[in-house]
């Protein structure tokens, strides 16, 4: 009963304090706010870029209509080329270049007189191109065209060494359009920043909570109550457990909240597995718990203790990759041995829906962690104790 | 009847004994002072007779039961009121009460009957609603003695509770462990301070460096200083030289000079008065007044220790 009345005392004692509660809710929301909409050119991959279709002036400088280029049309009219091209046939070199000025034209196409007849006699292909303002235009469109003259000389060539057959049987296997869009990540699932500071910045708070620990055991301490309390009919281990639970409980209601409230206002998706989430997220609590148990037991002021806290949490979230992730290093190497990088891990694989199979070593970890910390815990209370 | 019985206890610090062989009893309904400067071993006294530390040698039992053997229950039948503070700031007083209340079994209609009572005990009734940091030193102090008297201890133990407040809440906390005294519990007030030990103590144990020097009540310590009578002499001009000789004279045991005062300790003020008199005008010192002191406790701790309370 004692371990209970102690535990619904810290518990108020902790939502009576405003700063408590922004630095365990509002804090980390702001954080994976400001975190996945600044970083998100380093973390995740980015949405593919659409390519915009691009105006080009096409002038044919031959005589009139009858002079225009069959081969060019017929390229600019195959349907993957009309998907990043728009061509537009323009009178003149001059009408092209004003365009091009005004912005009407991305790019210019000047077809030299008499350029298929060129090129069916054998010639080299040959245009002339007019760059526009816009760099993504000009490489698009230098693109389309540079692999149509490439197609033409290349089919030239063919015919030049091997004979017209070779060239009719190459025509009939080849496909010659010279542009083909992929699509990036095709494959499978990937993460945003927002859902890789989410996992972070859940993880760094819940380490965090070691310092609300600190704060419950040496608060009683410092104001002299827990003089009271151990002159009063209640055994030590009922302070420090009561304690501990009103603490652990704080704690979790801060992951829930955290995790509610990045999915219903940033869009965040956990992944599919919100049990082992939880359970994830109740061993990195108790870790977390028992490692600042550790630190204080054996810190002279709350300071100190404090103070080894807040370094082992920051050095553990950055070591881990929590900040950003890190390349291939020694400094990658060692963030196995941080509580963050097995749950991390986990959570995002839990985001990219990877099977149990890939999840369990990272549980087990972590349950070895836990577990550690838990026993030294205890061979520590009963060594050190908690009383004024 | 013995409430408390101390018999032979020792507590050692590092090899340093704290307190050495410590004896007496406290009887139901008695209000027992202990007295001594700071570092004689009152709080470490207290603190083993609470069972915040365990003796190294000899035996508390407090209404027959020891502290050693069942520490729980003795806790239950007393009420520790700290030398400092032991509240929560950013709780109400009738929060405050009412947590600690809770820690000693109180539930429900109970403890809201005595949380009332224990603020309304200490005049903090219109103020339950307050935190203690909005709280005069005075009041905090009040409250401090509130959470630890709702459960209606047998045993009331006040350690220094007077330390750095105002006159009027001093006596108000004097006059409220009168009270408490009266309502049947036993109170044992620790201080430094000699008048207030004298004026609400049955019986006063003077302690010094871990030891008990003397026990018994005002009068009975009183008496063992009966042949030394204290003059206070008030004077502008007090020299090293008038020092020295009132030092050397013959029936003068001990001198103490303070700014423009001098102490005298001696057997009998008449047979030497004309002679300091004498000694006063020889060198130049000009009386302002001069009183002749009854021997207090301040007295008899002097003429055991050679040392004042507040040294």
């Amino acid at each position: 009963m004692n371990t209970w009345i102690i535990m619904m005392h810290e518990l108020r004692r902790l939502f009576r304090s405003r700063t408590m509660l922004l630095n365990m809710l509002l804090l980390p929301l702001v954080l994976i706010f400001l975190l996945g909409a600044s970083l998100s050119g380093v973390v995740g991959a980015k949405e593919a870029a659409k390519i915009e279709p691009v105006r080009v002036a096409v002038v044919n400088t031959g005589d009139g209509g009858a002079e225009a280029s069959v081969m060019t049309k017929a390229f600019l009219e195959t349907p993957e080329v009309k998907d990043i091209l728009i061509p537009v046939e323009t009178g003149s070199r001059e009408a092209a270049e004003s365009g091009l000025r005004t912005g009407k034209y991305a790019y210019a196409v000047i077809v030299p007189p008499g350029f298929d007849q060129g090129v069916q006699r054998g010639g080299q292909a040959e245009l002339e191109f007019i760059l526009g303002k816009d760099h993504t235009g000009n490489l698009v469109a230098g693109t389309a065209f540079d692999n149509f003259l490439r197609e033409l000389n290349y089919k030239q060539a063919v015919a030049v060494t091997l004979g017209p057959q070779a060239l009719t049987a190459s025509s009939a296997s080849a496909k010659n359009t010279g542009v083909v869009l992929g699509e990036l990540n095709n494959g499978g699932k990937t993460y945003t920043a927002a859902q890789f500071y989410a996992a972070s910045m859940l993880l760094m708070f819940l380490l965090y909570s070691g310092l609300t620990v600190t704060g419950s055991l040496f608060g009683d301490r410092e104001n002299r109550t827990l003089l009271r309390i151990n002159s009063m009919p209640v055994k030590d281990w009922q302070v420090f457990v009561g304690k501990m639970l009103g603490v652990g409980l704080v704690s979790i209601l801060q992951c829930l909240a955290i995790i509610l409230l990045s999915d219903w206002l940033f869009g965040v998706y956990w992944g599919n597995r919100p049990g082992l989430l939880l359970l994830f997220c109740l061993l990195m609590i108790i870790a977390s718990m028992t490692l600042s148990v550790l630190v204080c037991l054996f810190s002279r002021t709350s300071a100190t203790a404090a103070n080894m806290i807040s370094v082992l949490t920051v050095g553990m979230t950055f070591i881990s990759g929590g900040m950003a992730p890190l390349p291939d290093s020694w400094v990658n190497s060692v963030g196995a041995f941080t509580l963050n990088h097995w749950a991390q891990q986990a959570i995002i694989r839990m985001m990219l829906h990877s099977g149990l199979e890939q999840l369990l070593p990272n549980l087990w970890v972590m349950c070895l962690i836990s577990a550690v910390l838990f026993g030294a815990v205890i061979v520590s209370y009963r060594k050190v104790g908690y009383h004024a | 009847m013995a409430l408390a019985v101390l018999s032979d206890v020792v507590k050692r610090y590092d090899g340093k004994l704290i307190v050495d062989h410590v004896n007496f009893n406290i009887q139901e309904g008695e209000i027992f002072g202990l007295l001594g400067p700071n570092g004689a071993g009152k709080s470490t006294t207290i603190s083993m007779i609470c069972g915040l530390l365990k003796a190294d040698n000899g035996e508390i039992i407090i209404d027959g039961v020891s502290v050693r053997e069942k520490p729980l229950e003795v806790k239950k039948r007393i009420g520790l009121v700290p030398q400092e503070l032991a509240l929560y700031e950013n709780m109400s007083a009738a929060d405050n009460v009412s947590f600690f209340g809770k820690l000693y079994g109180l539930r429900g209609k109970l403890l809201k009957e005595r949380t009332r009572e224990a603020l309304a005990f200490t005049g903090l009734s219109d103020r339950a609603r307050d935190k203690p940091s909005t709280f005069s030193g005075g009041m905090k102090r009040r409250l401090n003695i509130a959470c630890a008297i709702m459960h209606r201890p047998r045993l009331i133990i006040m350690d220094e509770p007077t330390v750095g407040i105002d006159p009027q809440s001093r006596n108000h906390i004097l006059e409220s462990v009168k009270l408490l005294n009266q309502m049947g519990s036993a109170v044992i007030y620790t201080s430094h301070y000699m008048e207030e030990v004298a004026a609400i103590c049955d019986r006063v144990a003077i302690m010094d460096q871990g030891h008990i020097i003397a026990c018994g009540t005002e009068s009975e310590l009183r008496e063992r200083v009966a042949h030394e009578e204290k003059i206070i002499v008030k004077a502008a001009n007090i020299t090293p030289a008038l020092v020295k000789e009132l030092e050397q004279h013959p029936r003068v045991s001990r001198v103490e000079a303070v700014q423009d005062a001098i102490a005298l300790y001696l057997p009998s003020s008449q047979s030497a008065l004309q002679d300091i008199l004498f000694i006063f005008a020889k060198h130049e010192g000009v009386i302002a007044s001069l009183n002749i002191e009854e021997p207090d406790l301040e007295t008899l701790f002097l003429s055991l220790t050679g040392r004042t309370l507040r040294d």
